[in-house]
C-alpha cells in the first residue's frame, strides 16, 4: 500500500483506503474516490496530481493525494 | 398553483445550459466547476405556472461545500414539487451517486441523461428504459447544448408533479444496515411524513450532525440507535458513512453493467492528449507563462496589438473626454443651464468627470474578460488553478487565488468578484484581503507622476510598484495564515477538470457581458454618489462665515478636512506645504486612484490642455519642488497599498457579505500601507541621512522587527484543524 503521490504515471491502481477528516473523506467519496475504485495518475506536478477516476479527471493537491492509499 | 421544478446535478454537467434552454434566459455557463453558487429562478418557456430552480452543482447531499449546503437546504426544507436530475451520460457512474440520494428524498425525480450526442458519437450505448426500471423513476435522453429533448423532459417532470406520484428508491442496503434503518424510522421518525423517513433515517445512520440537530433528537433516542449503528459497523468492519457510500457505488456499478455498453475502453480522449502536454511537469509553466503574457499583451499592454489599452484610451480621451461632455453641454445649454451655475458644475465636473473616469476602463475590462472567458470556456482555467496551486500554497493561498490576482492587474473590482469561485471561506477571505494590493490600471498614472517628477522617469519605479504589490500579497499571506482566524493550511485542493471543448461564441460573449455589466452597474451607484459628494466638498467652502462656492480650492471643505487630518501622515514624511495636498489627494483617490493625479493638477492650479492622466509632465516641476524622493516614494507606496477605491470597497463588502470582515479587510490594507510607507520613509531617511532620528524612527524599526518576526515565526498548526491520521 502506498499513497497516490507515489503511484507511477499511467499506472492503473485500486484505492485501498482513504484517510483524513470525515468531511474530506466524504467529499472525496462523493467525487468517486471509494475503496476498490480504479484510479490512474495522468499528471504530476510537485506532488499535486491529476487522476482519472470513474471517467473523470480530478486534480488533487499533495496533502489530499497522500491520504488516498493505493 | 405553480409547479416548482428543481434542477439538480453534479457540477459542470450542463444544468445552467439546460436552465437557459428551458427558460430562455441568458445565464453565463462556466466551464469551471462551481459557477453557480446561488440558486437561480426562472419560468418555463410558454408555461407561466412552472418555476424552474437552477441549483448549484453538487456531488452529494452531504454538506461539504457551500454549494452543497445551499442545494441541500433547498431540497430538504422547501421541497420542490419535482426534481429534474441532470446526469452526464459520459460519466454515469459518478453522476448516479447523487441520483441515488435524490430518489430517497420522497420527492418525484425525473432523470435527464445529458450529452447523449457525445455518448452516441463515441459509439457507447445507454439503455434508458432499463435504467428507468432499475432506478424507479422516469429517465429521458437530452442534449442541453443542442436543445434536443429538453422540453419533453420538462413536460415529463410537470406531468409527474401533477400526478402526485412519489419516487420510491429502488436500491437497498445490506441486511444489517436495513435493519438499523428500520429501527431508526420506527423509533425516531414517526412524526416525519412517511415518504421522507428513509432519507432522514439514512442521514441519522451516517451520523449527519446537521440532520440530528434539525430533528432535535433526545439523548436517549440517539443512544438507542447508536447501538444499532455500532453493531453494523462492527459487522461490516467500516464506519457507518463509508458503508452507505460504498454500497451506493456497488449498486451503481451493478446497474451500469446492465444498462451501458462502452465501446472504446482505455483509449486516450482528446482532452487527455491535450492535458498530457498542458499539465506536463516540464511544459506546464512555460505554456502558462506564454498564455498569460498573451492575455496581458492584448488586454493591458502598451503595444499596437493591445486592443484593450487602445480601446480604453479612446474611451477616456474621445468618448468621455470630448463626446459625452459635449453632449451634456448641448443638453444643458438647451435647458438654459448657465455654464458657471452649480448645476452645470455638478453634472459636468462632478458626475460626468467622476463616473466617466471609471467607465473609461470598461473597454479594457471587456477585452480582458473576453479573453478570460475564452480560457474558461475552453477548460484551461481549471488547469491554471492546478498549475499555480503549489506556488500559491507556500504563502497560504490556493491555486484558485491566481485568477483574481491576474484580473486585479486590470481592475481590482472584477478581481475581487472573481474570488467567488473559491469555495473555502478562509481562502476566499484571504484572497479578497490581498487582491487589492496588486497595482491596478488606475494606479499607473500615480506611478507615472512620481516616476517622472522625482525619479527621472525611470522604468524601475513602475517595476518596483509591481514588486511591492506582489511582495505585499506574499508577506500578507505568510503573516495572515499565522493568525488564529486564518489558521490551518489552505483547503486541500480538489477540483474536477472539465473536458476541453471549443469555446462557444454566445457563451463567451454572455460571460463577458455579465461581468462587465456588474462593473458598470457599480459605476452607476457607488461611484456616482461619491463623485457628487467629493465634487461638493472640493467646490464648496466656508468663506466669511457662510457656505459658498469657492474658486480657490485651498478654501474648500476638502482642504479643511485635509488639514485637519494631515497630522496622521506627518510620520510618513508628508509635511510642510504639501501635507494637506497629499492627504486630500489620497482621499480623492478613494473615488478612483487616477483622481490622485487629477487632484494634484487642481491643487497646483494647472490650467493647460494636456490630460494629466495621460501625461503629467507639466506639473512634474511643481511636484518635485514639494516632495523629496523619499516622501514621494512613501506617498506612492501608501496610495498603492491603502484602501482601494469605493468601487473596490463595494466589491469587498459584497463578497465578504459581513460588515466586520469588510472593515477588517479595509482596515488591514490601510494599516499595512501605513506601516510600509512609514518604514520606507523613516528607515530610508535614516540610512540616507535626510530624516532626523525621532520617536517615529523607533516605531518604524519596531514595526520592521515585528514584520520580520511575523513572517519568519514558525507556523504552529492549530489542533482542531488537524486531520485525523490515516486509518489502518
Amino acid at each position: 500500500m502506498m499513497p497516490l503521490t507515489l503511484a507511477g504515471l499511467g499506472e492503473e491502481r485500486y484505492i485501498k483506503q482513504i484517510g483524513g477528516r470525515t468531511e474530506t473523506r466524504q467529499f472525496l467519496e462523493s467525487m468517486g474516490f471509494v475503496t476498490g475504485t480504479m484510479v490512474k495518475v495522468l499528471s504530476e506536478m510537485s506532488g499535486n496530481v491529476i487522476v482519472q477516476v470513474k471517467d473523470t479527471r480530478v486534480a488533487i493537491s499533495k496533502e489530499m493525494a497522500l491520504k488516498i492509499m493505493v | 398553483m405553480s409547479i416548482q421544478i428543481a434542477l439538480a446535478g453534479n457540477p459542470n454537467c450542463g444544468k445552467t445550459t439546460l436552465f437557459n434552454a428551458l427558460t430562455g434566459s441568458a445565464q453565463f455557463v462556466g466551464n469551471w466547476p462551481g459557477v453557480t453558487v446561488e440558486k437561480k429562478e426562472g419560468r418555463l418557456k410558454g408555461r407561466k405556472d412552472v418555476v424552474i430552480m437552477d441549483l448549484p452543482g453538487i456531488y452529494s447531499l452531504s454538506p461539504y461545500t457551500l454549494e452543497e449546503v445551499v442545494a441541500r437546504n433547498y431540497l430538504v426544507q422547501e421541497r420542490p414539487d419535482v426534481i429534474l436530475n441532470i446526469v452526464d451520460g459520459t460519466n454515469l457512474e459518478r453522476n448516479l451517486y447523487l441520483t441515488t440520494q435524490l430518489t430517497e428524498l420522497g420527492i418525484p425525480v425525473v432523470v435527464a441523461v445529458n450529452m447523449m450526442d457525445v455518448v452516441r458519437r463515441r459509439g457507447d450505448k445507454i439503455h434508458t428504459e432499463q435504467l428507468s426500471k432499475i432506478l424507479g423513476c422516469e429517465v429521458c435522453e437530452i442534449s442541453a447544448l443542442k436543445g434536443t429533448g429538453v422540453m419533453e423532459a420538462a413536460q415529463k417532470a410537470v406531468d409527474i408533479a401533477q400526478s402526485g406520484e412519489k419516487t420510491i428508491p429502488m436500491h437497498t442496503f445490506s441486511g444489517s444496515v436495513e435493519h438499523a434503518l428500520a429501527h431508526i424510522e420506527e423509533r425516531l421518525l414517526h412524526s416525519v411524513p412517511e415518504e421522507q423517513q428513509r432519507w432522514y433515517a439514512i442521514k441519522i445512520f451516517e451520523r449527519d450532525t446537521k440532520v440530528r440537530e434539525q430533528l432535535k433528537l433526545s439523548e436517549a433516542d440517539l443512544q438507542h440507535v447508536e447501538a444499532d449503528i455500532a453493531a453494523c459497523e462492527k459487522e461490516l468492519d467500516d464506519n457507518a458513512e463509508s458503508i452507505i457510500t460504498g454500497e451506493r457505488y456497488d449498486w451503481i456499478a451493478s446497474i451500469i453493467r446492465g444498462c451501458c455498453q462502452k465501446k472504446n475502453r482505455g483509449v486516450l480522449s482528446t482532452s487527455d492528449k491535450i492535458d498530457k502536454i498542458v499539465t506536463n511537469r516540464i511544459l506546464a509553466l512555460p505554456i502558462f507563462v506564454v498564455v498569460m503574457a498573451l492575455v496581458y499583451a492584448i488586454a493591458m499592454g502598451g503595444w499596437s496589438v493591445s486592443i484593450g489599452t487602445r480601446a480604453t484610451d479612446w474611451a477616456n480621451d474621445v468618448l468621455f473626454g470630448e463626446w459625452v461632455p459635449g453632449w451634456f453641454d448641448a443638453i444643458l445649454s438647451a435647458l438654459h443651464v448657465a455654464e458657471g451655475s452649480w448645476l452645470y458644475g455638478l453634472i459636468q465636473d462632478g458626475i460626468v468627470a467622476g463616473v466617466g473616469a471609471v467607465l473609461g476602463f470598461v473597454p479594457q475590462m471587456l477585452v480582458l474578460f473576453f479573453l478570460l472567458c475564452i480560457l474558461e470556456d475552453v477548460g484551461y482555467m481549471a488547469r491554471i488553478a492546478f498549475i499555480m496551486d503549489r506556488i500559491f500554497r507556500r504563502f497560504g493561498l490556493s491555486g484558485k487565488s491566481f485568477i483574481p490576482m491576474l484580473v486585479a492587474t486590470g481592475c481590482g473590482v472584477p478581481g475581487i468578484m472573481a474570488s467567488r469561485t473559491i469555495e473555502q471561506d478562509r481562502d476566499r477571505k484571504m484572497t479578497i484581503m490581498t487582491t487589492g494590493f496588486i497595482p491596478c490600471g488606475a494606479k499607473m498614472p500615480i506611478i507615472g507622476l512620481f516616476a517622472g517628477a522625482l525619479f527621472g522617469n525611470s522604468a524601475w519605479v513602475a517595476t518596483s510598484a509591481y514588486f511591492i504589490g506582489v511582495a505585499a500579497v506574499i508577506i500578507s499571506g505568510v503573516m495572515l495564515k499565522k493568525f488564529k482566524v486564518f489558521a490551518g493550511e489552505p483547503a486541500p485542493f480538489v477540483m474536477e477538470l472539465p473536458a476541453y471543448h471549443i469555446p462557444s461564441g454566445s457563451n463567451v460573449l454572455r460571460g463577458t457581458w455579465e461581468r462587465g455589466w456588474s462593473f458598470i452597474k457599480r459605476a452607476g451607484t457607488v461611484i456616482l454618489l461619491s463623485s457628487i459628494v467629493l465634487w461638493f466638498l472640493q467646490g464648496y467652502g466656508i468663506v466669511d462665515g457662510s457656505l459658498q462656492a469657492v474658486a480657490d480650492n485651498n478654501d474648500s471643505l476638502l482642504a479643511v478636512i485635509g488639514n485637519a487630518v494631515a497630522w496622521i501622515f506627518y510620520p510618513l514624511g508628508w509635511v510642510g506645504d504639501m501635507a494637506w495636498k497629499a492627504t486630500v489627494a489620497t482621499f480623492t483617490g478613494l473615488i478612483a486612484k487616477e483622481e490622485v493625479v487629477n487632484f494634484f493638477g487642481i491643487a497646483y492650479h494647472y490650467a493647460g490642455d494636456v490630460d494629466l492622466m495621460e501625461d503629467s509632465s507639466p506639473i512634474w516641476a511643481l511636484v518635485a519642488a514639494d516632495f523629496t524622493a523619499l516622501s514621494a516614494y512613501s506617498f506612492m507606496i501608501f496610495n498603492l497599498l491603502c484602501a482601494p477605491c469605493f468601487a473596490a470597497m463595494g466589491a469587498i463588502k459584497r463578497e465578504m457579505n459581513n460588515p466586520k470582515w469588510t472593515l477588517a479587510a479595509i482596515g488591514y490594507m490601510c494599516g499595512f500601507a501605513y506601516a510600509a510607507a512609514l518604514m520606507v520613509y523613516q528607515i530610508g531617511g535614516l540610512i540616507t541621512g535626510t530624516v532626523a532620528f525621532s520617536i517615529w524612527t523607533v516605531v518604524a524599526l519596531a514595526l520592521f522587527a515585528l514584520l520580520v518576526f511575523l513572517v519568519v515565526r514558525p507556523y504552529r498548526e492549530s489542533g482542531q484543524l488537524r486531520d485525523i491520521p490515516v486509518r489502518v
